[in-house]
């Protein structure tokens, strides 16, 4: 046409489509509330962490009678995270009663024996029969055996023989249901909820604006007027990016709050969501946030009502929640191409940025330059959808 | 004016089925054209060329001079349409979908409030203004839908069957309302199958059927020629001979 394109017509657009939708409280509610759950959801996510690997996360306590006999040794203990505390008179009543879980004394002479190369002896006194003493009781037990071991390598040390001579076996204990490894399920499962509200976001809106305008009939009156169909699409567009970008906004600021402020306990967390990483965050999503609404509406126009569109996005969705989680359960570290890739390549990115990891500028353009070169190729073909709708046969 | 010269337009997947099956027509200003047809007759297709929401096959047709294939944008801004789609924005109000239209065909502000007040007071629609079209019955919508078409004053009008649904009251004001654009100097062209309709409204009656034009005159041409009382005794002496034809033919 001989016409060029009208920012005007487009800013018209986007204008009666944020009314049209602010219009629509019940659909917008729709879309922000579980933006807004996301964060607490989370938390409610994390204390019940917390209450599985909680005996384990907390430290132990000990009672410790004698701890000025063995300095070294109360000091080891203390370094493992140990609480030391005095020794109760009526510790064997507390200990059988389940009131103390182990009790360790050291006998004054204990320093002598250790002076003179005899074996020092320690009374380590606890109930088997306890259950939630266990796990204190094994690891104290634990802590001592690593103590003897280690004072027994030094000494070997200090007269020349490997440690190995004593100890050929070596065995590392790795235990998976470490708080560590459940920070990093939370790890990806953030990276995942954000990058799901990239998807989400704006999906209703662009369904509505682009499949629901022709259910209602309005869509070719549109497209008679002297706004053309790129103008169209971009102020159509427009719109759902908008919400998507508060949606996805919204999700982070509540991680944000959620994270940062809650009064979480410590639960090993491998990873902050600082002010910075909410940034990178941003950073990485922005493109994201503004590709998939003009994909959605894309399939909106390709398809004949809501219900059809809505089928063909469902499709969308699935591939988009798969990516990640096939990467999840990926062992092998990620190929470097995958940066290219988006989506799995920005999900790979977020969690990089979780980590503490720094992006290269190279990574940042790529993460960005992709999506874009879509975009316009999508908004140029959404374009040409809306062109063909007044030229088909 | 409209000035139709052989339009075509096939559909199907052999292009078997003929909608229109080349028309030729002219509209002048100042009258309010009928197209008159049965159901199927391709009414509907020609108005949908003429407003460039669908291209022809072959043919071509001149709105205000412009070429409504090469000269679209042109054309498009000339044309008020009320077209078969004729779908509002139920959460706007009624006020809302004409201006939004208003805005889009370049209208300011000012100028859109103006000509707004003056087809709200004409089409009666005063109390539904400032009301969601949610809830609106089908005259009211149709009301609404006129409006939008009419809002940045084109000198030419296009109207597929613009009465359905409205009651007694509403398609006697449209028909005032037509005639002051026709005395206007508007070019109107609207289709219809309702004969009263058209006999008291219409200063030329286009006959269409099968794609085809098969008469064209005034309302007493066609009384005249065909010896009949009234247009639908006409229409049907038309019709049946215009079949009588096409099964010889």
């Amino acid at each position: 046409m001989s016409h060029h394109f009208s920012l005007r017509h487009a800013g018209i657009i986007f204008r009666k489509e944020c009314l049209d939708a602010f219009r629509d409280r019940r659909t917008l509610l729709m879309i922000i509330l579980p933006a807004l759950l996301i964060g607490p959801l989370f938390l409610m996510l994390i204390f019940n962490l917390i209450a599985t690997h909680g005996e384990k996360a907390q430290s132990p306590e000990l009672a410790v009678q004698g701890a000025a006999y063995a300095p070294a040794l109360i000091d080891f203990l203390k370094k493992q995270q140990v609480r030391i505390k005095p020794l109760p008179d009526d510790y064997e009543a507390q200990i059988k009663h389940g009131l103390l879980d182990a009790a360790l004394v050291i006998p004054e002479h204990f320093h002598d024996d250790v002076a003179s190369g005899k074996k020092a002896e320690v009374q380590f006194i606890y109930d088997r029969s306890r259950d939630r003493a266990q796990t204190t009781i094994g690891q104290i037990e634990r802590l001592l055996h690593v103590y003897n071991q280690q004072w027994g390598q030094t000494r070997l040390l200090l007269r020349g023989v490997a440690p190995e001579v004593a100890a050929p076996l070596s065995i590392r204990a790795i235990n998976l249901a470490t708080p560590q490894q459940s920070g990093a399920l939370l790890l990806s499962l953030v990276a995942f909820y954000a990058l799901f509200a990239t998807l989400t976001g704006g999906m209703a809106l662009a369904l509505d604006t682009s499949a629901g305008e022709r259910e209602r009939q309005s869509l070719q009156p549109l497209l008679i007027t002297p706004a053309r169909p790129l103008e169209i699409v971009i102020g159509k567009w427009l719109t759902a990016g908008m919400v998507n970008m508060i949606v996805v906004l919204l999700t982070l600021i509540g991680f944000y709050l959620t994270l940062r402020f809650a009064p979480l306990p410590a639960v090993g967390l491998p990873f902050l969501f600082s002010m910075n990483e909410l940034l990178r965050f941003c950073c990485v999503l922005l493109p994201l946030t503004l590709l998939l609404p003009a994909l959605h509406f894309y399939v909106g126009i390709r398809g004949r009502s809501v219900r059809e569109a809505q089928a063909s996005t469902s499709i969308l969705l699935l591939l988009f929640s798969l990516l990640p989680v096939m990467q999840m359960f990926m062992q092998q570290r990620e190929p470097e191409w995958i940066v290219v890739v988006p989506i799995a390549g920005h999900y790979s990115m977020l969690s990089h940025a979780l980590r503490g990891d720094v992006f290269s500028y190279a990574d940042i353009f790529i993460a960005h330059a992709v999506p874009m070169l879509l975009l316009f190729l999508t908004l140029w073909a959404c374009a040409q959808c809306l062109d063909r709708e007044t030229r088909q046969p | 004016m409209i000035e139709i010269n052989a339009l075509y337009k096939h559909f199907g997947k052999q292009r078997e089925i003929v909608a229109v099956n080349g028309i030729a027509l002219t509209a002048p200003n100042a009258q309010i054209t009928g197209l008159l047809g049965p159901n199927g007759a391709g009414k509907t297709t020609l108005l949908r060329m003429l407003s460039t929401a669908l291209l022809p096959d072959s043919g071509s047709a001149r709105i205000v001079g412009f070429d409504i294939v090469t000269q679209r944008a042109d054309v498009r801004k000339n044309i008020g349409v009320l077209s078969d789609m004729r779908g509002l924005y139920p959460r706007l109000t009624a006020v809302e979908n004409i201006m939004y239209f208003g805005a889009l065909y370049g209208l300011t502000k000012k100028q859109s409030a103006t000509r707004l007040a003056f087809l709200l007071e004409t089409l009666e629609m005063t109390e539904l203004a400032h009301r969601r079209t949610e809830g609106f019955s089908q005259g009211e919508r149709m009301k609404v839908a006129i409006a939008r078409a009419l809002i940045h004053d084109p000198p030419v009008i296009m109207l597929d069957e613009p009465t359905n649904g409205l009651d007694v009251m509403s398609v006697r004001s449209l028909r005032a309302f037509l005639r002051l654009l026709r005395d206007q100097g508007k070019c109107i062209v609207f289709s219809s199958h309702v004969m009263s309709e058209v006999a008291s409204l219409c200063d030329t009656i286009a006959i269409i059927n099968h794609g085809r034009l098969v008469a064209q005159g005034t309302n007493k041409d066609f009384l005249d020629r065909t010896q009949a009382q009234s247009l639908e005794d006409a229409f049907f002496t038309i019709l049946e001979n215009d079949e009588f034809a096409r099964g010889n033919a």
